[in-house]
């Protein structure tokens, strides 16, 4: 099977399950329930004693409800994946399935909010309107540049974590493979020279974290379809407006105000981190030939990478990642947002910066051990990993003054051990036990 | 406040083609804000006449560079009006304010604005006013911080964009 069938057949099978599943996940009660006794303390009349305490102190509502496990997949449904503005309802069964991988792998009750707003203020309102029901929210697929503005003004505005997978977690994992390349080639995040290709929400993000984890910004060049973020680009003025984060990035960045196409940016430098067109030849071999020895290419573009490893490898890089699995060194959100959301669910923590994130790399790139050059980052199946980062997280939030419940890194990481581990356990004995399904038989 | 780092002069018509080239950074900008200011691409050659003539009349123009070694941080181009009815009967009408982005937040307007006040001083011209497109937040907010207040709205349509009843 080539790859084009594999992919018409994950198609196939995917929609066939769905209609047999009916969805990936649902709520069953926490708390046992033997008989109609049971009722008068879970429901009325004793609830009502649990709501005074919570009106009494808002807070408490993270101690006598799930809010404390709790968080909101929030999108308009604007960029989904590859696909793009398909709407919220058809945004649906991905933010599902971000939910079951924030439960699988995170033990985090994950509930998918596909949202009906038409522009950001609507977004940012019904998002705040949700903050009493959740310990924080997982933004995702909305469009660029209005990304940057409803995570900014959440982040602003609420008092949980405001999240946005397709910046700060690919931004995290990306940081945590360079940390792990540059380990390898023998550099150092000042010295390092960096090409970042593609100036959407992952790169725009990247380039920030990368700053926040001692990278020069005059050492980071931008570039999107236009060429190098320079700063005497025309389109810079009506940037200031639309997209203020690169117009800033364009000011800080390019130290040595290169100009024109992607390989004048390349040239000389030590790393790119390409998140942009999914198509082969975007970067070509001459131009990774001209990179400084034992270079670090990050192609991260799906289902293509801008360049196949095995180019990248024979021109001279010594690293190189894709957002494939089918390949080494996959950098993948996945291995980022279930630990750093059961940490800063563990620690009740108010909010999420940049600081956090990089101890979150840095955590993520430290569990990798014996570093190869096809293995600078963990893989989904280390189970490890996602307490780890949790307890790594959540000290940082009681570090950045974020928790509400302090606890010592070894306590957060039985937590998170626990949470984990009796949520996987309970997946597996409903499977064993038929309560989950089998996956039932397809036609070819 | 900040220091710059730069001084103020007159534009000369050796200016021209960066004074141009910022220019029309800044009027396409304001095609950003309103469609009413979309650019005359077509016909540069005009427009480049028109703004040397501003700079060689210093009678009826003001334009100012705000410079640093030998490089344009930014321009000002302003008019000097007649206000038959009103008292005192001139003022000067700020047009064009722009500075290039690298140099922006660093005080380099408020440079500009000190060099036409002097301009102004010597001529005994007291009012100052200034125009750009309502929606140009970052004008208004810039203007008001220090000290304008809003004397004139204007506006203004296609006439031909209007659709029946």
């Amino acid at each position: 099977m080539n790859s084009g069938e594999r992919t018409a057949r994950f198609n196939k099978l995917a929609v066939e399950y769905s209609r047999y599943f009916k969805g990936k996940i649902r709520t069953i009660p926490n708390v046992p329930i033997h008989s109609l006794k049971d009722f008068s303390y879970w429901y009325t009349p004793g609830v009502a004693e649990v709501s005074m305490e919570i009106s009494r102190n808002p807070e408490e509502s993270f101690n006598l409800t799930g809010r404390w496990n709790t968080i909101g997949i929030v999108t308009d449904g604007t960029r989904v994946l590859g696909i793009g503005n398909v709407g919220p309802e058809a945004a649906m069964p991905v933010m599902e399935g971000k939910a079951m991988l924030f439960n699988l792998l995170g033990g985090v009750n994950a509930i998918p909010l596909p949202l009906r707003t038409s522009n950001k203020d609507e977004f940012v309102a019904a998002v705040s309107a949700l903050e009493p029901s959740f310990g924080g929210f997982n933004l995702e697929d909305i469009e660029s540049p209005k990304c940057f503005f409803v995570l900014k003004e959440l982040q602003e505005k609420l008092s949980v974590p405001a999240w946005h997978d397709d910046q700060l977690g690919t931004a995290c994992i990306i940081l945590a493979g360079l940390i792990n390349s540059m380990r390898y080639t023998g550099r150092k995040a000042e010295d390092s020279t960096v090409t970042l290709i593609g100036s959407g929400a992952a790169n725009i993000a990247a380039a920030h974290l990368l700053i926040e984890a001692g990278f020069k910004p005059g050492n980071l060049i931008m570039v999107d379809s236009k060429g190098i973020l320079d700063k005497e680009r025309e389109d810079l003025d009506s940037l200031m407006f639309t997209n203020p984060w690169k117009y800033e990035l364009a000011l800080k960045t390019n130290g040595e105000n290169r100009k024109g196409p992607i390989e004048n940016a390349i040239k000389g430098s030590d790393i790119i981190v390409s998140a942009a067109k999914a198509q082969p030849g975007t970067i070509k071999k001459e131009w990774v030939s001209q990179m400084n020895k034992d270079s670090i290419v990050f192609a991260l573009a799906n289902p293509l990478p801008e360049i196949w490893p095995e180019d990248a490898l024979s021109s001279g890089a010594k690293i190189v990642a894709t957002g494939r699995g089918d390949f080494p060194n996959q950098i993948n959100n996945s291995l980022v947002f279930p630990g750093v959301f059961r940490g800063m669910l563990d620690a009740r923590s108010r909010g999420v910066n940049f600081k956090i994130m990089v101890k979150a790399a840095q955590e993520i790139a430290n569990y990798v051990g014996a570093l190869q050059p096809d293995k600078i980052v963990p893989s989904m199946d280390d189970w490890e990993l996602f307490p780890q980062v949790a307890s790594t997280v959540a000290r940082a939030a009681v570090d950045e003054g974020y928790a509400r419940k302090i606890d010592s890194r070894e306590g957060y990481l039985k937590t998170a051990r626990e949470t984990i581990s009796l949520n996987r356990t309970m997946i597996e004995k409903s499977m064993d036990l038929g309560f989950i399904k089998k996956l039932p038989e397809v036609k070819e | 406040m900040k220091d710059t780092g730069g001084t103020v002069r007159k534009a000369t018509e050796a200016d021209i083609d960066q004074f141009m080239s910022m220019i029309m950074r800044m009027k396409k900008l304001n095609g950003e804000f309103d469609s009413l200011f979309r650019v005359r691409e077509g016909d540069m050659e005009s427009i480049k006449e028109y703004y040397l003539r501003c700079i060689k009349d210093q009678e009826n123009f003001i334009t100012l560079l705000a410079v640093k070694k030998d490089k344009i941080m930014g321009l000002l181009k302003a008019e000097i009006r007649e206000r038959i009815s009103y008292e005192p009967s001139r003022e000067v009408r700020i047009i064009d304010l722009y500075i290039m982005p690298e140099f922006r937040r660093k005080n380099v307007g408020n440079l500009l604005l000190g060099g036409i006040y002097e301009e102004m001083k010597k001529r005994g011209i007291s009012i100052i006013t200034a125009e750009f497109p309502s929606l140009n937040l970052i004008a208004l907010n810039f203007y008001e911080k220090i000290g304008y207040r809003q004397v004139t709205s204007v506006y203004g349509k296609n006439i031909l964009d209007d659709s029946p009843d």
